[in-house]
């Protein structure tokens, strides 16, 4: 029994820590959109 | 251009000569006619404002190749008389490329082997002695990625490092130095100090345009950032690497173990460079190609020919019409040349999403 409840208490800590990171972190968002065109040789 | 010629050959060339060009049309000898000389000397045939000679040690393909854009096959020493030599065959080139030199007669090289390289350098002085130009390092990469680099470069305030991938090899010869690549070692600019590695090692998932896409490539025994470093002094890292299998880095230190393909599948390179915008904001740019090594290689040989020739769109410029000539470099007409290229059937590419927003 008191097994369970260190285990219950961890996985709670854990998912209380992650969803505040969650919450707070602004992440890195994978590139959506893109990819290659043709290229133009005229000056910007 | 002066030219210490014997006139003889002369005579014989302009029995062959197509209809329509006259004894003042430039001449163009290629040496090599492998897969990619043979288009080298088509690209040059494609135009009426050119003359197309064809040399190679098996004289029966010379021939062949010759028959195919109406040129005429000779032999190495009749192209003395040539206006310009594109030096097509394996490497080394540069006891080719001084004799014709000595002579006079404008050469492009080809060449990817770095002692090669290195010696070709070497021979500025005598090109500018004899007011001729040597190109070299005009292929697909060394040569497109230059003329990438530099078109890439013009957009950004300051470049701090430029690396380079490519995958894919052309006929035969390209994929023994291919082979040979991955085993040497490679040479790199950290920091702006000169560093060598085993090739084979420093494993970067580089993305091509497609169909290329993604390959694993590693450092190999290139002159990329030999002859970058010439034109960019100023950058302080750069990379060089070729893609490549785990058998191809576990066998590239033994001898091939299979015959080369005749001719490799779709290639490609990609240049990347990383610096500043005039704003000072940090900047990643991308550009590339995917197509047969041997077609975009070609283009490039066949351009830099006729940019010598002036029959390019803009003729060779004023300070650069002698000595070594290395694509990249401020002074040629890098989006002319460019443009050129992309007319023999390359297309470029250039990558937006995390270094630039797409189109709107």
């Amino acid at each position: 029994m008191k097994m369970i409840r260190r285990a219950i208490l961890a996985l709670s800590a854990a998912a209380a820590v992650a969803g505040v990171l969650r919450l707070r972190g602004q992440g890195g968002v994978p590139p959506q959109t893109g990819g290659w065109r043709e290229l133009s040789t005229r000056p910007r | 251009m002066a030219r210490a010629v014997d006139p003889a050959p002369v005579t014989v060339r302009l029995a062959h000569t197509p209809d329509g060009t006259s004894a003042n049309t430039p001449i163009v000898a290629v040496v090599g006619a492998g897969v990619t000389g043979s288009r080298v000397a088509g690209n040059l045939a494609s135009l009426a404002s050119i003359r197309v000679a064809v040399v190679d040690t098996r004289e029966d393909i010379a021939e062949t190749v010759a028959r195919s854009i109406d040129g005429i096959a000779i032999d190495l020493d009749h192209a003395q008389v040539a206006d310009v030599v594109v030096l097509a065959l394996p490497a080394p080139h540069a006891a080719l490329a001084r004799r014709f030199i000595t002579n006079g007669v404008a050469v492009v090289s080809m060449s990817d082997d770095v002692d090669d390289v290195e010696e070709l350098l070497q021979l500025h002085e005598l090109a500018v002695h004899h007011g001729v130009p040597l190109v070299v390092g005009a292929a697909m990469a060394p040569g497109l990625s230059g003329l990438l680099t530099r078109l890439l470069a013009g957009q950004l305030g300051t470049v701090d490092e430029i690396h380079i991938a490519m995958h894919g090899t052309a006929g035969p010869s390209c994929a023994r130095q291919h082979h040979r690549a991955l085993g040497g070692t490679s040479v790199g600019l950290h920091d702006g100090e000169w560093i060598r590695r085993p090739a084979g090692a420093g494993r970067e998932l580089c993305w091509f345009p497609e169909p290329v896409n993604s390959y694993d490539c590693y450092r190999a025994e290139v002159p990329e950032p030999i002859l970058l470093h010439r034109v960019f002094p100023a950058v302080t890292r750069m990379s060089a690497r070729m893609s490549g299998t785990r058998r191809d880095r576990f066998t590239a230190r033994l001898p091939m173990l299979s015959p080369p393909h005749r001719e490799g599948g779709i290639g490609g390179i990609r240049v990347e460079l990383r610096g500043a915008l005039a704003s000072g904001e940090r900047e990643t740019l991308v550009a590339g190609t995917s197509v047969r090594s041997g077609v975009a290689a070609s283009a490039v040989a066949a351009t830099m020919a006729r940019w010598i020739l002036g029959g390019a769109t803009a003729a060779p410029t004023e300070g650069i019409s002698s000595g070594v000539i290395v694509l990249g470099d401020e002074r040629l007409p890098t989006a002319d040349l460019l443009e050129q290229i992309r007319g023999c059937g390359v297309p470029l590419s250039e990558f937006t999403g995390v270094s630039r927003p797409a189109e709107p």
